[in-house]
């Protein structure tokens, strides 16, 4: 039942920090809460995605103290060994923190940081019964339903939730929930219907066959200067991305205490000063290089690295871009390449 | 404010006039391009374009969601205006009061040679207010927005709403006085539409009397409030046609100013010092709080220092470009009280 | 799994200064605790990031060779906030060092070859490192004919002289400097680098070139190695490129597919042909 879930929150938050979507002015955010009642669980989806939960916007690397003139011990965090429960996430967002940990478990070096975290957490997600029109999960072989990369998913199926164990760790910890009663033959079927429902209702379908055989040779094509005339270079497509991940490294120091912190936070290569050089050497000088960069490395790179798209399908470009610079627009664009090119070889 | 009758049919009308201008400017090569809005793709939003023949101008839209600063585009001047061989391109743009204020505004500071920009001059009505619109709906999708009579429509898959224009238009547009770009001799073009013409503002400023009349600590909480949720992606600055700086105060590094972190202190810095480095140039567009992906609002920042800058130096940002703004010259007859003992 | 941010500490046991204008430094770290030395195993070419903790860090190419033990060496222009705050550092001071990070040279596809190292300015600080360790007496058999042409803008801006001496008495490698314009008391090449290239004339005959310098050098020094016969596969660079964590994380140094501070710094030709140019 739809009131159970105070249960859910009562019975786990001594044991795990209870992450949920609650709104915050207005705005539907990830929050560690305190009290079950704010938790909402009827949205499309939230501006600033879950990622912030275990990649936050301003992230303690360690901290430091000196003696006046020179560092004199390391502290490193304590907290990382926390766990937490992820609830009430999207399908979309459940698979970019799969994409995000790939993505920080790659090369010879893993990002501890995130990755323990990310081990110490247990998403319970739950499925969109009415995805958003810029929503196109299904295009990047998502779906509004999809639970695979949940340990709990959830189905809302109008007075209650249908519960369903995915991980070995999610059936785990339903077996503790010992007051879930069972469900029966009409739930599964609501769920059912539920499901293709949604499936159907997905307007947004772009065509991402072999994106990146398309763009790979395209480096140079003008389309890049049409594609990027609007751009204002600001952070929002990159912030609010759930699979974007790079960030800035700053030093502070407080003189006056003899300490300090490093800390990380949300950078992107959408600033101008992203990539230059103290000579003053900048190798992405306009936004022509930089929305090329972002659309490449999404569409071209993760592929060829991680044999996985850099992208979710959540829309929240789409819908919060200042200049409206229209993903879908993009792509079309782009693969248009691919058919003019067929059309000069035919003729 | 004095609210037409029917506000989509006079956006309609300047929508026709303005696209029959853009058509000629092409035709008769008074320009290479013209800047303007296109219909969102999204509903709620407008989407800047370029237009470079006449068939593309079809594409040219005016509505109450045109909420971007075209000036943006020509300080600096992206590549696009830029033929590599004669240098700057002519530009038409379509502006609306705070655009032309905008444009004025620059050419006072030097950063636009005007010689190549040609206006198409609109009286613009405000600019709806998508972020209190969207807090009202909710978590219900808009699909469609549309002005009727003197109403705001928003409907959805299965609901309807009316609001009424007057009270969700733009803060700053509700206090506007300048609908339609100021004519002065630098500034070339022509107008289309009812544009009245502005020397000067008569501005009282009482929209802010509420806020100015509270307690200091109530101020404080409400800033702090309107800007805790800033993820700092600086899509106000970079939509902010006066933010043109080549190196933003808080990028600088030699020495590190302020912090880029999300801590309420280093938010707070952040914004407050942006809206010290524009008072006496903020020409109250309203798109840095319209392009905000979180929805802060800062007009009421900025209005208060529009309003400090009026009462002590009798300047107003984007009306005349031979007034020198104060924050770039001095006299010796400028206010010293606070810097002098009292006697 | 550990936390690759966090510095390890290691205190300046020596600073030298390598230029006359005195904006270039060399700083000699030794680790405050062995382990942390012993862990610290690296090969020529790869670099490290050093920090003034409170201040900031930055990625510099470790100028000693891992033959010379006990510490470890980094060569710092006075550029920017961090690099000022290292030349305002004196003995004894902290500094932490996260590494090491990099491919380095490819030392063993090198082995069996003439190598031929070709530096301009500042960056032939990883030269350094991989010359010391090629003239090492355990591994100098390994590697056959060693040619250094390195070029400066003038005499005092000839770094490490000190080991330049050394080399020079040497009968197992061919040590040819150059600076830009005649000046008296200089008893070296006078010429760009390219054209002194040109004149050397190296073999391409089974043989590596490494070049490592400011971009108008390796533009011209390329255009030579090619008339010489060289192809993009024996011609290998070191990158380059505004990086801040060092482990391909943070996004910054990111080129097309690849991350300079894990597939590189050190790309062939070659490789780098298949870029884009964004760099």
């Amino acid at each position: 039942m739809k009131s159970e879930i105070g249960k859910l929150y009562i019975e786990l938050n001594e044991e795990f920090n209870f992450y949920a979507p609650i709104k915050v002015k207005g705005n539907l955010e990830f929050k560690k809460i305190l009290n079950p009642d704010d938790i909402v669980l009827d949205y499309y989806n939230s501006k600033v995605p879950p990622k912030e939960i275990l990649f936050p916007k301003t992230d303690i690397l360690f901290e430091y103290k000196t003696d006046g003139k020179n560092v004199t011990e390391i502290i490193e965090r304590t907290d990382l060994d926390e766990k937490n429960i992820i609830f009430g996430i999207r399908p979309c967002d459940a698979h970019s923190f799969v994409i995000l940990e790939t993505f920080f478990a790659f090369g010879d070096v893993e990002d501890e940081i995130f990755l323990k975290k990310r081990a110490n957490s247990l998403i319970i997600g739950i499925g969109c019964n009415t995805p958003r029109s810029t929503c196109f999960c299904t295009s990047i072989e998502g779906h509004p339903f999809m639970k695979d990369d949940m340990d709990i998913f959830l189905v809302d199926l109008g007075e209650k939730y249908l519960v369903e164990g995915i991980s070995e760790k999610g059936k785990e910890l339903m077996s503790r929930l010992k007051w879930l009663s069972d469900a029966d033959r009409k739930d599964i079927k609501k769920a059912r219907e539920l499901y293709e429902q949604a499936e159907h209702s997905i307007e947004t379908k772009l065509d991402l066959k072999d994106i990146n055989k398309i763009l790979d040779p395209h480096f140079e094509h003008p389309i890049w200067a049409e594609i990027s005339d609007i751009c204002i270079g600001c952070g929002t497509c990159s912030f609010l991305c759930p699979t974007c991940t790079c960030f800035d490294v700053i030093d502070e120091m407080d003189q006056y205490h003899n300490k300090g912190r490093r800390f990380r936070i949300w950078d992107t290569c959408q600033f101008c000063l992203y990539t230059l050089h103290t000579s003053g050497h900048n190798p992405r000088d306009s936004c022509i290089e930089r929305c090329r960069n972002r659309i490449l490395h999404k569409f071209c790179y993760y592929p060829e690295n991680y044999n996985m798209l850099g992208c979710v399908g959540c829309g929240r470009c789409i819908q919060l871009c200042p200049v409206n610079n229209d993903l879908r627009v993009i792509i079309e664009k782009l693969n248009s390449i691919k058919t003019k090119k067929e059309e000069k070889v035919s003729a | 404010m004095v609210i037409s009758v029917s506000i989509e049919s006079e956006n309609r009308d300047i929508e026709n006039s303005m696209k029959e201008t853009a058509r000629a400017l092409l035709k008769e090569k008074k320009v290479d391009v013209i800047i303007g809005y296109s219909k969102g793709t999204v509903p709620l939003s407008s989407a800047p374009i370029l237009i470079r023949n006449v068939d593309e101008v079809e594409r040219l839209v005016w509505n109450n969601l045109c909420y971007i600063n075209l000036a943006k585009y020509l300080v600096p001047r992206i590549p696009q205006l830029i033929d590599p061989e004669k240098g700057d391109l002519n530009v038409g743009i379509i502006t609306k009061g705070c655009v032309g204020r905008a444009l004025i505004h620059l050419r006072t500071e030097n950063q636009i040679n005007l010689e190549n920009v040609i206006m198409i001059g609109i009286p613009c009505n405000g600019i709806i207010n998508r972020k209190k619109i969207e807090k009202e709906i909710g978590e219900n999708e808009i699909l469609e927005l549309f002005t009727s009579g003197n109403e705001i429509i928003v409907k959805g898959k299965d609901f309807e709403k009316k609001f009424s224009f007057e009270d969700y238009v733009n803060e700053l547009c509700k206090v506007c006085k300048i609908k339609a770009p100021p004519k002065i001799k630098e500034l070339q073009g022509s107008y289309v539409g009812e544009c009245q013409e502005v020397s000067s503002i008569d501005d009282n400023f009482e929209d802010l009397t509420e806020f100015e009349s509270k307690p200091t600590v109530e101020k404080w909480n409400y800033i702090k409030d309107t800007l805790q949720t800033c993820t700092r992606c600086y899509a106000c600055r970079e939509a902010c046609p006066m933010c043109y700086c080549k190196l933003c105060f808080v990028d600088q590094n030699k020495p590190i100013w302020f912090q880029k972190t999300t801590e309420i202190s280093d938010i707070i810095s952040f914004h407050l010092v942006r809206a010290m480095h524009l008072a006496g140039r903020c020409v109250a567009c309203g798109a840095c709080s319209s392009v905000c992906p979180v929805g802060i609002d800062l007009n009421l920042i900025n209005r208060k220092l529009e309003k400090i800058v009026k009462e002590r130096f009798d300047f107003t940002s984007g009306i005349d470009a031979s007034k020198m703004p104060p924050m770039m010259e001095y006299s010796m007859d400028d206010a010293e009280e606070f810097m002098l003992e009292e006697d | 799994m550990h936390n690759p941010y966090i510095p390890k500490l290691t205190s300046i046991k020596d600073v030298v200064s390598e230029n006359k204008v005195n904006d270039i430094k060399t700083l000699e770290l030794e680790f405050q605790n062995d382990d942390d030395y012993k862990k610290f195993d690296y090969i020529p070419g790869q670099f490290a990031e050093i920090s003034l903790i409170g201040k900031g860090e930055c990625p510099i190419g470790i100028a000693s060779s891992p033959t010379e033990e006990g510490t470890i060496k980094f060569t710092i222009k006075k550029m920017g906030t961090v690099t000022t705050g290292f030349h305002a550092c004196e003995i004894g001071d902290i500094v932490g060092v996260r590494g090491p990070f990099g491919n380095g040279w490819p030392i063993e596809d090198m082995k069996g070859k003439d190598i031929v190292v070709i530096g301009g300015g500042f960056a032939f600080s990883t030269l350094r490192s991989l010359v010391v360790y090629l003239l090492d007496e355990k591994i100098r058999k390994d590697y056959k004919k060693i040619t250094i042409i390195y070029g400066n803008r003038d005499s005092g801006e000839v770094l490490y002289q000190d080991v330049l001496e050394e080399w020079k008495k040497r009968d197992d490698i061919e040590v040819v400097l150059t600076i830009d314009r005649e000046e008296k008391g200089w008893k070296g090449k006078v010429g760009f680098v390219a054209p002194i290239v040109k004149e050397v004339g190296p073999s391409s005959d089974n043989a590596v070139v490494v070049v490592c310098g400011p971009p108008i050098m390796i533009k011209t020094t390329i255009q030579v190695l090619e008339d010489l016969n060289f192809n993009d596969h024996q011609i290998l660079n070191s990158l380059e490129m505004r990086m801040k964590c060092g482990i391909g994380k943070c996004g910054r140094c990111n080129i097309g597919n690849k991350y300079v501070c894990i597939d590189g710094p050190v790309f062939s030709l070659a490789e780098l042909k298949n870029l884009p140019n964004e760099y």
